[in-house]
């Protein structure tokens, strides 16, 4: 599960990039593309606004067949103030303008990626590409959420992969 | 209130910290995250932490540890070494006060000023649980 969950993480940021160089978040010190997965961070981190914060929620598998597949749901949450120089006033188009990024970084073509082991990356290590992929389902979009100044809103998409032996 | 006046409240505070049980509490500080690299991104890797010294500093109430009053010239000085913008960033930043070797995240902060001179820190703290 791991190994899906960090490759769909690296796909996201990679693709969110490409789209809008400009959404980036400074975490400790460093820039870096506005996506974090909140389990990675510290808990003082993930009420970060104008970024994707991941999380991860339920997991189900699937044992029918030579490997089992692995369903993982993953909430994404945003917010936007919206710009600081409009009183915040253009929250709401803030908030259509990460709708539509979103989206088009999920539901672009090809949805499914070369899952990658990771972990070597602790040890200074590359990436290590596994057998099989991941895929996933279309995004959707949940209700519109008011927080004191902040608009923001929770997207869903459902992550497929097959475990390969030995994986963890 | 002149420069002398504000002085005066900031040393106040202090001697008030230090007379009802005032002592030293630790602000754990994580290190800039490292670049080049997804590891910590990934929960792979874990930063450095550097544990600062805040003193005086005092539960508000005896029974309880969820507010932690803190010297504002303890914290005035952390700014200053640590080039932040305001104290509120500082314990954004921080991952949390160690006291007694536990680790209370800061959910909150609230400052208390006389004129506009900060002279006390009120942290809002949650203890882990056990």
């Amino acid at each position: 599960m791991q190994n899906a969950k960090d490759t769909f993480y690296e796909v996201l940021r990679g693709r969110l990039a490409a789209i809008n160089p400009e959404r980036t978040i400074v975490l400790r010190g460093v820039e870096r593309p506005g996506v974090l997965v909140e389990e990675n961070e510290l808990i003082t981190t993930v009420a970060l606004p104008e970024c994707f914060r991941l999380r991860w929620t339920q997991a189900a598998a699937d044992p029918n067949g030579a490997l089992a597949t692995i369903a993982l749901e993953c909430e994404i949450d945003y917010e936007t103030a919206g710009n600081a120089f409009n009183s915040g006033m253009d929250r709401g188009r803030s908030l259509a303008a990460m709708d539509a990024e979103l989206q088009s970084t999920v539901n672009a073509t090809p949805q499914s990626a070369p899952k990658s082991n990771y972990t070597g990356l602790a040890n200074g290590a590359a990436a290590v590409p596994m057998s099989t992929s991941i895929w996933w389902g279309p995004l959707v979009f949940g209700k519109t959420k008011i927080t004191d100044d902040r608009i923001g809103r929770t997207a869903t998409v459902v992550v497929n992969s097959f475990q390969e032996a030995g994986e963890l | 209130m002149g420069n002398r006046c504000k002085d005066a409240v900031v040393r106040a505070a202090e001697a008030a910290l230090r007379s009802n049980g005032g002592r030293a509490v630790l602000l754990r500080m994580p290190a800039p995250a490292a670049s080049g690299t997804d590891a910590e991104q990934l929960g792979l890797t874990t930063p450095q932490f550097q544990d600062l010294p805040l003193y005086p500093a005092a539960f508000r109430k005896n029974l309880s540890t969820s507010k932690l009053l803190v010297s504002a010239s303890a914290v005035a000085s952390l700014i200053g070494a640590r080039a932040f913008n305001s104290a509120e960033v500082l314990f954004e930043t921080a991952a949390g006060v160690v006291v007694d070797d536990v680790l209370y995240t800061i959910t909150g902060s609230v400052t208390y000023q006389a004129d506009g001179e900060p002279y006390c820190y009120c942290l809002a703290l949650r203890a882990p649980v056990r």
